[in-house]
């Protein structure tokens, strides 16, 4: 793993580490009701600051927390049009599958490629240091595999080549 | 006209149940292909041995030199399959360009036999690749009596016409190249990269060259502008005349004319590998998900405790309970009947004693205070 990586990575995983402390908290406006604060964000003595992590302008990462719920969005790295729609096919693909993951978000925020939402539920469900895991992981992955199909499509493209070539 | 193999599938199968049949069979079959090519195929039981096949196909250029229908060379290659089965029959059906009379009984009985039919099925294959063929031969005449070496628009497909263009010591095949999704023209661009690479290298020296362009090359200058306006660019290969002597001239033919079928066939995979390695690394990660679940064994060992807290709360709750029941009979008392002295008593002994928590604290005094 690159340096830069690596630094990005521990720097998200320590804020996340800090951020995720999520209790129940009833929503103060409509009686009865338990709702996600940082995507209503009705009352603002409930959210905490934004934190913006930023690899480089391409790769970045917003953490954004309140007292029952966090969001994690981040936007991967595109450096050339291949990358840009093996990125889009792919998050598209996982955002489309969002019932797999539970803490996934169906659409991410807008300027970002892909958002997580963690409830506090989540957190009583799923082991604190393992979800983080997770999200760590998956960025990694994210990373990995867009490269990795990146090779795959230019190989397959020179083999495909190569056979038609053969053929004169 | 997708299709790299030169037979028909179908004609094949139908033309082998014939030859394959124990008793004659009456056949009638009108079979369609790619939307425009259309065989019939007729056979009866009253003359078993021959087969009728008709064939019509689009031609591939709306040049001047094809307007009158299949042109000699062209019979000349379709006679060349055999010349013992097949006869070409004149003038061919209603509706068809060509039909053949196929002569079963004259089929040697061994591995020839399903030889010589696979090639009659390809027959549609002969018929288009013999057009280019013919083209490539007499382009030069052709265009020499115009005075300029004019592009000839070949259209294999409705949509996906190419353009063949003679120049001094070679012809120029351009191919604009046009997708319907965005992600299909930059996986396919990144092939036509990748196919430049791999010509210019030493190895590749006698193919063809190979150039991609977003903008049309200067020698489609003229043109109509629907057929220049692509979102994929214009591929061109250079043929020079060793690439189309003698048997490489079907090589080159059959490559040129199958180009478009080859990149959307290599799109289309690229597309279904993207998918599959993409489901497989979402299986992965549901799995590193699924592990930071919180286990059933720790689940039960937190309720357990829960349990111990909550009985541990309720006995001092009773007791604290009964005390309070004890105080307010005791009040009750001692505003009815007033007794001399009992009030000492009661501070010395039936006050509630004051339960201190297990997690509380108590708070030291500091020296400063107790001076």
């Amino acid at each position: 793993m690159a340096s830069t990586l690596r630094l990005y990575l521990t720097c998200i995983r320590n804020t996340l580490e800090a951020a995720m402390c999520l209790q129940n908290f009833p929503c103060q406006e409509v009686e009865r009701h338990n709702k996600p604060e940082v995507e209503l964000k009705t009352s603002p003595e409930l959210l905490l600051n934004p934190v913006l992590i930023c690899r480089n302008e391409a790769e970045k990462c917003l953490i954004e927390t309140s007292i029952n719920s966090l969001r994690i969005s981040l936007k991967v790295k595109q450096a050339d049009e291949l990358e840009n729609i093996l990125a889009k096919k792919f998050l598209r693909f996982l955002s489309m599958r969002a019932e797999a993951f539970q803490v996934l978000r169906r659409k991410p925020v807008q300027g970002y490629d892909i958002s997580f939402l963690i409830t506090n539920y989540h957190c009583e469900e799923l082991q604190k240091q393992k979800l983080i895991d997770f999200i760590v992981q998956f960025m990694e992955d994210i990373d990995k595999e867009i490269s990795e199909l990146k090779m795959s499509v230019s190989t397959r493209g020179r083999l495909v080549a190569t056979e038609f070539l053969k053929q004169f | 006209m997708a299709s790299f193999e030169r037979a028909s599938p179908a004609l094949k199968e139908i033309l082998l149940r014939i030859y394959n049949a124990e008793k004659p069979i009456e056949v009638d079959h009108h079979l369609y292909e790619f939307g425009s090519v259309e065989y019939h195929i007729k056979s009866s039981v009253s003359e078993p041995q021959v087969t009728y096949l008709s064939i019509s196909t689009p031609f591939l250029s709306q040049g001047v030199f094809l307007s009158y229908g299949l042109s000699p060379f062209t019979l000349k290659m379709v006679r060349q399959i055999s010349t013992d089965v097949l006869h070409i029959v004149e003038p061919a059906n209603d509706g068809y360009q060509l039909t053949l009379r196929l002569d079963f009984s004259k089929l040697p009985h061994n591995k020839e036999s399903l030889k010589i039919i696979t090639e009659v099925s390809s027959v549609q294959a002969v018929i288009l690749s013999s057009q280019l063929k013919e083209m490539l031969q007499n382009v030069n005449s052709w265009d020499s009596s115009q005075g300029m070496h004019k592009p000839i628009k070949l259209i294999y497909h409705p949509k996906e016409p190419f353009y063949v263009i003679r120049q001094p010591q070679k012809i120029v095949a351009v191919f604009p190249m046009r997708f319907k999704d965005n992600s299909d023209v930059i996986i396919a661009t990144s092939f036509f990269q990748e196919l430049m690479d791999v010509v210019s290298l030493k190895k590749w020296a006698k193919v063809p060259p190979c150039n991609w362009s977003p903008i049309p090359p200067l020698e489609l200058r003229g043109e109509p502008f629907e057929d220049l306006s692509t979102n994929g660019g214009f591929v061109s290969f250079d043929i020079s005349s060793h690439h189309v002597e003698g048997k490489r001239l079907d090589k080159t033919v059959w490559s040129l004319l199958n180009f478009y079928a080859y990149v959307k066939h290599h799109v289309k995979c690229t597309r279904g590998f993207i998918q599959r390695r993409m489901r497989r690394r979402l299986d992965n990660l549901v799995k590193v998900l699924e592990n930071s679940r919180v286990e059933d064994g720790q689940i039960k060992k937190v309720q357990g405790w829960k349990k111990m807290r909550k009985m541990v709360g309720s006995k001092s709750k009773m007791i604290k309970r009964r005390w309070g029941d004890l105080g307010k009979k005791i009040k009750r008392i001692r505003f009815r009947i007033k007794i001399h002295g009992f009030a000492r008593f009661r501070r010395r002994w039936l006050t509630m004693p004051s339960f201190s928590s297990s997690t509380g604290y108590t708070k030291l005094q500091t020296n400063g205070n107790n001076n």
